[in-house]
């Protein structure tokens, strides 16, 4: 027996890297606008992918990818409304990877706007890219007013950052303004919109963001 | 936990590396990490200890250098620890680097 030392120079995630690009080139010759829809557990990721459903069905053709550790949940609340859904389970992982959306990814060449709702953390997600366009990532005022500045990364990477549950603020002693300036401070590329959901603030501005993206892709 | 997705995907690549010199045993592997990646190395050899019983990579030694990025205002030139996208003179930082997980070198027994 003797020791060998082998030079190796392998980048780990380039599996990944080649899947998302593999998604990414499937998307875009059948002219998808796919979004990963990132943030932290319990900010609304669901509730403001049914409520964009509802808003633009009739003009537009939506599909969802629901990402979650074993429940399908939001599967389900996603499928009601009667659009085109697919439910990922992860099982022991934190966050969707290419691999996994590459799975189901061929059932989407006919929608106009691809939501894929990642698993709810602001932290595994961040490093697996799976081909989306855009990135949102979403935070509410209930997870504490330091939740941007304690996850600078994920909100660097992002194209919208959504501070929801806006109206919330007071009850919780949130202060918003420090949130948005955080978020500013990290990504000063990001349209960041401060929002509720549940009272419909924010939600036109979203929606404005939206037709600009889908417009660009000639909509 | 992130982090056995990465053990994962190395254990996968070392095994490999190990079949293609047929080696008999891996005894330590040399990676480099990008800080941004977020990666506890805690978590990792733990993620990698447990998933590599019973394979030839079993109870190989991990050794980790991290990496920093290079955060720098494109302005001002000052250079920053920590991850911001605007500097304090109004400049825009870039941020290059700190996001790679490379496998740099195997050490293994053949016969």
């Amino acid at each position: 027996m003797h020791k060998i030392e082998v030079e190796a120079e392998h980048d780990i995630l380039s599996l990944n890297k080649r899947l998302a690009k593999e998604n990414r080139e499937f998307l875009e010759k059948h002219g998808v606008i796919a979004i990963n829809v990132m943030g932290a557990i319990g900010s609304g990721k669901t509730l403001l992918i049914e409520k964009t459903i509802e808003a633009l069905k009739d003009r537009i053709k939506i599909g969802a990818i629901l990402g979650d550790v074993i429940a399908k949940e939001d599967y389900e609340r996603v499928a009601r409304h009667g659009i085109k859904a697919e439910p990922l389970n992860t099982g022991k992982e934190c966050h969707l990877d290419a691999h996994l959306v590459h799975h189901v990814i061929e059932k989407f060449g006919d929608v106009d706007l691809l939501f894929i709702e990642n698993v709810g953390n602001l932290i595994c997600p961040v490093d697996f890219d799976l081909g989306e366009r855009y990135r949102v990532v979403m935070v509410s005022v209930t997870e504490g007013d330091d939740v941007v500045k304690k996850h600078p990364e994920i909100f660097r990477l992002a194209d919208v950052i959504i501070i929801n549950k806006v109206a919330l603020a007071k009850a919780v002693e949130a202060d918003v303004d420090k949130m948005v300036k955080d978020a500013e401070r990290i990504n000063p590329k990001a349209r960041i919109i401060r929002m509720d959901l549940r009272k419909g603030i924010g939600f036109e501005e979203w929606l404005e963001w939206l037709r600009c993206v889908l417009q660009s892709r000639g909509e | 936990m992130h982090e056995l997705s990465y053990a994962q995907a190395l254990l996968d690549a070392v095994l490999k590396l190990a079949e293609e010199n047929d080696a008999k045993k891996v005894t330590s592997i040399h990676i480099r990490i990008g800080e941004l990646l977020l990666i506890n190395p805690e978590q990792l050899r733990f993620c990698f200890s447990a998933i590599s019983k019973g394979t030839i990579a079993e109870d190989a030694e991990l050794v980790i250098e991290f990496i920093k990025p290079k955060i720098v205002c494109t302005q001002c030139g000052k250079e920053f620890d920590e991850v911001i996208g605007i500097c304090d003179c109004g400049g825009i930082v870039s941020i290059e680097g700190g996001k790679d997980f490379i496998l740099k070198r195997v050490e293994m027994e053949v016969e």
